[in-house]
Formats: C-alpha cells, structure tokens, sequence
C-alpha cells in the first residue's frame, strides 16, 4: 500500500513536469496580454487572445494551410510507404544499399536541400502553393515512414501470406486483404508520426512559402515582431497548433501503442 | 485422382546452395506420406514448393496429372496448414474458413454448409465467432485444419502442424489426424521431424537428409530394412547402436567381432553376410534388440550400467562395455543400479551391417 501511495507521488510528480508548461502555455493563451508574464494563475479569463489571432493574424488561413499540407503529404505518402516498406521486407528489395540509402537520406540536415529544392520548385512554379509543400513534406517523410512500415512488416509471420495465397489469393491479395489489416496499428501510427513531422516543418514552410501558403509554424515564428514577442497570441497559436495533436493521439492511442512497440504481432 | 509426382526437383538458392536437390517421388492418389528429416534436411521447402510458395528451380512438379510447376499457389488447389498456423488474427474463426471458399467464389449457403460441418468434426462450434487470438493452442490448430478441411483441395499439405502442442494434445491430434485423413481420403504431405509422428502416420515416409532424398518405404519396412546408418539411426530414439567391426570367415562359420559383442554369427546372418567379410564394417543393433534373457543366436556381453531411464512401461539402460556405448530398451522390471555389472544378449537375427566408409547398408535379403 504505502509503495503503491509513493509510486503515484512520484508518477504524479512526473505528470505534472512534463505537463506544466503545456499548461502555462494553456494558462497564457487565456490571460490579458497584460498579465501574460505575472505568477498569478489566473487573474481574469478572456479569449480575446484567441480573437486577435483570427482577426488580425490570419491564423485561420494559416491553420487549413497547415491541415490541408499534412493531410494530404499523409495521404500521398501513406500508399507508397507501405507498399516501399513491405517490398523492402518481404523481397529485400534493392538490398542493403537500398535500404541503407533509405535511412542515410534522413541523415542529410534538412537544410542543406532547402536551397536546390527552392531552385528548383521556382522553375516549376511551385514556390508559394500548398501543392509544392505538399510534394516537399511527402518527400521528406517517404524514406522515415517506409523504414517504420519495414520494421512492421518484417514482424508480420510470412505465413500469413503464403496461407493467404494457398487459400486463392493473389500476391496483391495477400497483402491487401490480409497484411494490411494486420498492420493497421503500424500503418496508424505512421500515419500520426507524419503528420505529426508535417503538421511541425518549418524550414521548408518559411523558403518555399509565402503570406497566402503560410502554415501555422510559420505563422507562429512571425509573432516575433520587432516590438517584441507577442507572448500571448503566441500561446493561443501554440495552444491552438498542439490541438489535432492530441485528438489524433486520443483517437488512435491503441493503435499507436500497439504500432510503436514492434513485432507485437502474433 | 490426386497423385502428387515430384520428378528431380531443386531449389537452387544460388552459388551453389541448395534447399533441395534432385528429389523424386511419387506419392498415391489418397496416400498419407510423411516427409522426415533433422532441421534444414529440405522437408518443408519441398512441401512449399509443392504448394508453390517456394520456387522450383529445376524439374517438374505434377498434382492430378497436371504440370503446376509454374503455377501460382492459388491455381494449385492445395490446402496448407502450417506450424505456426498462419490464421488470419483480424478475422474470427468463421471467416478464417470462409477466406478461402470466398477467393474460389463458393456459393454462400454452401459456404456455410462446410463451416458448420467442419466445426462439428473438429468441436469448434463453440468457436466460430472467437478471433485466432481468444484461442488455446490446440484449438488454433483444429481451425488451421478446419480451414484446409472446407476448402476440398485435392491435397493436404502440413508443415509440422502439431510441433508447437504439449506433448498430449500431439498424441490426441495425431491420432485425431489419422481418423480425418481416412475420413477425408485426401493425398496428404505431412512434413515432420519427430519419428513418432512418422512411424504412426505415415502410410509412407520419406526420409531426408542435406535436401536430397534418404529412403522411401513403409515405416515398418523402413525401421526394419534402412538403408543407410543415417535413416538407421534417425528412426528411432534411442538411435540405433553403432559399433565399428570387422567380420572373419572361418569354414563354415562367419566370426564377428564388434568390440564387446563378439561371436559366431547364426547361420542365416553368417550365408547372408559371408561376401562382406572383412574390416571397415559397422555392426547396427537397435536397443530393443539387446535382451535381458538369453535366446537361441543371441551373444551374450558383459557391461556396466551408466544411465537407467525408468520410463514406466519400459526401461532405457545405457551400457558402458570395452570402451563403446550400447542403449537398450528393456522390461521395466529389469531394474539394475547404475554402476552395476549386468550381462546383456544381442540378438544377432536382427543385426544390420553398414560399410563404415558410406555409411550404407550391406545388402541382405528381403
């Protein structure tokens, strides 16, 4: 009794880190701006943070930006990783070069693509639309999701194929109808890490964008204003940027358990 | 007709590596033919390759008369059930059997027909809407069966389907796999490694070693008459005894000498291995061929006890004796101490005799 009382002291005590400044920012999102830097927990409550960024900053425009090019990199990506990830595991596809080169892509700092990408997206016309930044997230997140879908798949008895394929099915049958729905959580989870990564850029969002393809990283980075930081509109977009977040994670926080703790498959 | 002929298939892996090489064999329309063989003998490639999982790489594979060397798994109408079971865990038991009906276009109210009736056989009724998951290990096993079952192919392929059961429910399932087979009356190939399993289900088996083909025979016939010190000795637990010998013509007589087992050979043994007199032999006895009582033939040796299993029904003694251990199975009430000096009879009728340099047999009669 007393062991479990201590363990949720100090589970409690741990929680409460790790959320407190999520929380302040939560508690500076809902103040004046005038008590944004006070020790009061909470003087007066007001949305009027909230207000002006819509009003003012455009953050709504911002905020689709951001879901539209998640969204749809995800979806872009999704198919292609899978199907990259599950060739890698179950054909070996292109061997350990491929495989090596799929995970030394991700070595590369992000910054050292950021001016030939903008080179080359200008000659194409892609700078400063949703579609360019779309391709340019579903690039970035291509190799880093094959290499999770791999992982899972390689946990996949091959088995349940070659069952699959004695029973009727073809090769594409097997995997659609049978590797796929066992690797929903995997698949699930990679699908929030890239958006997650997506939803995050801010690189790429800054060069290859513009005011109207802004998303909200950027939008928050232009709170910096010469007068200063813009403490409380920044907490309300901050507030507002870690929302789909935690709905993604409420929604799908079996399936990402269950996908991040690899070869759970029986 | 549902005869499965393997005419000198390989599977090259490539630079010279080879899961399986030049096998043949002819397995009978409703036959049941065990493939046995230690690990990475070429047994379960050989089975996937007659469902078409594994390539071929060479020679000619034949299901019914019809050439599906190059088929795809799905044209092969075979059915297999694998060790690991391989059911589909998002699907319930009902729909793990229906899976395959479904790809072949089964009408529905037939579809369900074959589910009920494979449920009753195997006493899965209560099961059907349970997901693979919710399931014990012998009751994921009857669903592996069940769904080859519902499918009708012409043939069963079974990967060491009972390998992964305790040691009851594979004495149940085995005999439970036999009564199914003489019910169904479908060519099975069942792949197996444990000999027990071989000896008691196969109407045939085939034993494999290094991807090739050993011996092919009924098991008694095969247990009886190996062909080589291999399939001697992998046949049975204990293995059979193998000592080093050397055989002396002497007029009429034909003298062994086998280090502690030594003596006249009786007459039939001596006419039938006459022509092999000499060194570089390797006289085989199995275990239940050293008796505790003499008999007429048998050579009486002396040694000492260093392992006594009493297994209940039987006792396993291990002999220490000039220099060569010797395995006996004997009646459980001989009881000695380990440590003791007991004398022990070979019965020389049922010897075999192998060239110590091949390993085969040296030819005796039928």
């Amino acid at each position: 009794m007393g062991r479990r009382i201590l363990s949720h002291i100090g589970l409690i005590l741990a929680v409460t880190i790790v959320l407190f400044p999520i929380l302040w920012v939560l508690r500076t999102s809902l103040v004046p701006a005038q008590d944004s830097f006070s020790s009061a927990i909470l003087p007066s409550v007001t949305l009027d943070n909230y207000r002006a960024l819509f009003a003012e900053k455009n953050f709504g425009r911002n905020y689709m930006n951001s879901l539209i090019v998640a969204s749809l990199s995800v979806i872009v990506t999704m198919p292609l990783a899978a199907m990259t990830g599950y060739a890698f595991a179950r054909f070996r596809t292109g061997g350990r070069l491929a495989r090596f080169a799929t995970l030394a892509s991700q070595m590369l700092p992000p910054v050292a693509l950021a001016l030939p990408t903008f080179m080359l997206f200008r000659n194409f016309g892609l700078t400063n639309s949703l579609t360019g930044l779309t391709i340019v997230y579903a690039a970035i997140n291509l190799p880093f999701l094959t290499w999770i879908l791999m992982g899972f798949f390689e946990a996949i008895p091959e088995d349940l194929e070659g069952a699959a394929m004695t029973d009727g099915a073809t090769r594409w049958g097997a995997f659609w109808r049978i590797v796929l729905p066992v690797a929903t959580p995997g698949i699930m989870a990679a699908a929030v890490l890239g958006f997650i990564l997506s939803w995050n850029e801010f690189l790429f969002a800054l060069i290859l964008g513009g005011s109207k393809t802004a998303t909200v990283p950027v939008a928050l980075a232009s709170l910096q204003t010469s007068n200063g930081v813009q403490i409380s509109n920044v907490a309300a977009g901050v507030s507002l940027a870690i929302l789909p977040l935690m709905i993604a994670a409420k929604f799908i926080q079996k399936y990402l358990v269950e996908g991040l703790s690899f070869g759970s498959v029986k | 007709m549902s005869e499965i002929k393997l005419q000198k298939i390989s599977r090259d892996y490539g630079l010279g590596n080879f899961g399986v090489r030049d096998v043949s064999l002819e397995i009978e329309e409703g036959e049941f033919m065990v493939l046995l063989g230690p690990s990475g003998c070429g047994k379960s490639t050989t089975l996937r390759m007659i469902a078409g999982l594994e390539e071929t790489t060479e020679g000619q594979i034949s299901i019914a008369g019809r050439d599906v060397t190059r088929l795809a798994p799905r044209h092969r109408n075979v059915a297999v059930v694998f060790q690991s079971y391989a059911l589909y865990p998002h699907m319930s038991v009902r729909e793990n059997m229906r899976f395959g009906m479904k790809m072949r276009n089964t009408p529905r109210d037939e579809q369900d027909r074959r589910i009920a009736q494979a449920a009753a056989v195997l006493g899965l009724e209560p099961y059907l809407n349970r997901k693979p998951a919710a399931l014990s290990g012998g009751q994921r096993q009857r669903v592996a069966l069940g769904r080859a079952i519902v499918r009708e192919p012409d043939v069963f392929l079974m990967d060491e389907p009972l390998s992964n059961l305790d040691a009851k429910l594979r004495g149940e399932m085995r005999q439970e796999l036999v009564k199914l087979h003489r019910r169904v009356g479908k060519t099975t190939v069942f792949v197996t490694h444990d000999h027990v399993e071989a000896m008691t289900m196969g109407d045939r088996i085939c034993i494999m070693r290094n991807g090739r083909i050993e011996q092919v025979g009924a098991p008694l016939e095969v247990y009886a008459r190996p062909r080589n010190t291999f399939v001697a000795q992998f046949l049975a637990a204990p293995a059979m005894n193998l000592i080093k010998a050397r055989l002396t013509a002497d007029g009429d007589k034909v003298m062994l000498d086998a280090g502690p087992i030594s003596g006249p050979l009786p007459e039939r043994e001596a006419a039938l291995y006459r022509s092999a007199a000499g060194p570089g032999l390797l006289f085989g006895l199995r275990a239940e061929d050293i008796q505790t009582q003499p008999t007429p033939g048998a050579q009486a040796f002396q040694g000492t006890v260093s392992v006594l299993e009493a297994l209940g029904p039987e006792n396993l003694i291990v002999i220490e004796s000039a220099g060569q251990t010797l395995s006996a199975r004997v009646d459980r009430h001989f009881l000695p101490k380990v440590g003791d000096m007991i004398t022990l009879y070979a019965d020389l009728a049922h010897m075999h005799l192998f060239d110590a340099a091949s390993g085969d047999v040296i030819a005796r009669e039928a």
